[in-house]
């Protein structure tokens, strides 16, 4: 069959379906091959944010927000935040978060017996896997 | 034949078509909804790097492409048609999987934009090939979508075809079981002889399907046919299976630091599910 006889054939609505489709197709591999061409392939690299620690459920919980800058991917990672206080063995949380995508942040919680205002608060990501 | 179907009074209708459309996105459903509710899926988005989608979404037209022209469409189908059909499944694959990943809250607006595509492009793909599976094959009354008359034995396809066909249902099906970890377990914890049997159910599997079985759509074993075609045929079959185990698996990363016994370990263990795909699969999309 020629090209133009099934160019008939097709109801307005195929072309506009396809429209979109090309819209659709041509956004994703545009944008998937300008990641890969301008992306950088940098390890992942991870940083812990503290927020502002606040009374919650008997204990001081403080939001941890964990950064990756990196354009690697980290599994496994392992977040522990550290309070010292003047006069008082520093105490320490932990937490497990299961992956961190490049480019990403991902948030948890940590809590303390006793009020971080009082002592200096310390976060790092001790250890990740690579996927 | 097919001309005058296209050309005639059942053409093309408002109402025909968006029935095809709905087939086309219950098809992508279908074969992407095992794949969509997988966390290792949703992983492999964020994981997998932005030049391995491409390859990814590349093959996946590939195909789409290699579907439209051997089993989608009529028979003289312009290579300008089966494009146009390749990018259309292939628009609302990815929008199928956008759609259902909202759903679900695997994608929002907080989400890095890579993180966005990267799940949609691993979980569109799949369900691409459905909505093209879905728009030609589950029609009712012989062939519902394009006309498809006359091309139903298998064996008037050419090897090409069958070839084609042949990874088409061996990704459909093994694609499901490809990402999860029992693949690398059991490919781990095996022994070579285990292996082995693995190796030789997959290619007994084939042959029986294909030429034993009376499978829907398989050729019975005629005079014509010597022991030589069958075992070159199933040696083709499983051919066709382990590579396409071996795209999956590579995609997924789990050939990274992996020495070659165990890469090879993990092919055949998928090898079954590719095998049963590259036969069985493949005659029922043809069904």
């Amino acid at each position: 069959m020629s090209a133009e006889k099934s160019r008939i054939a097709k109801h307005p609505l195929e072309w506009a379906v396809f429209a979109v489709s090309l819209v659709v197709v041509i956004a994703t591999v545009g944008y998937l091959a300008y990641e890969a061409i301008a992306g950088d392939d940098s390890p992942a690299a991870l940083s812990v944010e503290l927020g502002r620690p606040e009374p919650r459920g008997g204990a001081w919980a403080v939001p941890v927000t964990v950064h990756n800058r990196g354009d690697e991917t980290a599994e496994g990672v392992k977040v522990e935040v550290t309070l010292e206080s003047p006069g008082a063995a520093p105490e320490t949380a932990d937490f497990d978060i299961a992956f961190v995508p490049r480019q990403s942040k991902r948030e948890g919680w940590v809590t303390f017996r006793s009020d971080p205002s009082r002592g200096r608060l310390t976060g790092r990501a001790v250890g990740y896997e690579k996927p | 034949m097919t001309t005058e179907r296209r050309a005639g009074p059942d053409a093309r209708t408002l109402d025909r078509t968006l029935r095809e459309y709905a087939r086309g996105i219950i098809g992508g459903l279908l074969f992407s909804l095992p794949l969509l509710y997988t966390m290792e899926v949703w992983w492999a988005g964020f994981i997998a790097r932005p030049s391995v989608l491409l390859v990814y979404l590349l093959a996946g037209f590939l195909l789409l492409f290699g579907y439209n022209r051997f089993a989608g469409l009529h028979e003289d189908a312009s290579w300008g048609e089966v494009a146009f059909e390749a990018v259309e499944e292939m628009g609302l694959g990815l929008l199928v999987s956008a759609g259902i990943l909202w759903l679900i809250g695997q994608i929002d607006g907080g989400m890095p934009l890579s993180e966005v595509f990267g799940k949609i492009v691993v979980e569109g793909v799949p369900a691409a090939i459905g909505v093209s599976v879905g728009a030609a094959q589950l029609g009712g009354n012989g062939k519902g979508g394009q006309g498809m008359k006359g091309r139903d034995d298998d064996e008037s396809r050419g090897l090409p075809g069958q070839v084609v066909l042949g990874i088409c249902g061996a990704v459909l099906f093994a694609s499901n079981v490809a990402p999860t970890e029992e693949i690398v377990q059991i490919a781990a914890k095996s022994t070579l002889w285990r292996m082995l049997g693995l190796a030789l159910l997959s290619f007994a599997l084939g042959g029986i399907i294909l030429f034993y079985s009376d499978f829907t759509g398989s050729k019975p074993l005629a005079p014509k046919n010597g022991l030589g075609t069958v075992l070159s045929l199933s040696v083709i079959n499983y051919a066709v299976a382990l590579a396409a185990s071996a795209f999956i698996l590579w995609f997924f990363g789990r050939f990274e630091g992996v020495s070659l016994a165990a890469g090879l370990a993990q092919t055949v263990t998928l090898g079954v599910a590719s095998s049963l795909g590259a036969s069985a699969g493949r005659l029922l999309l043809l069904s």
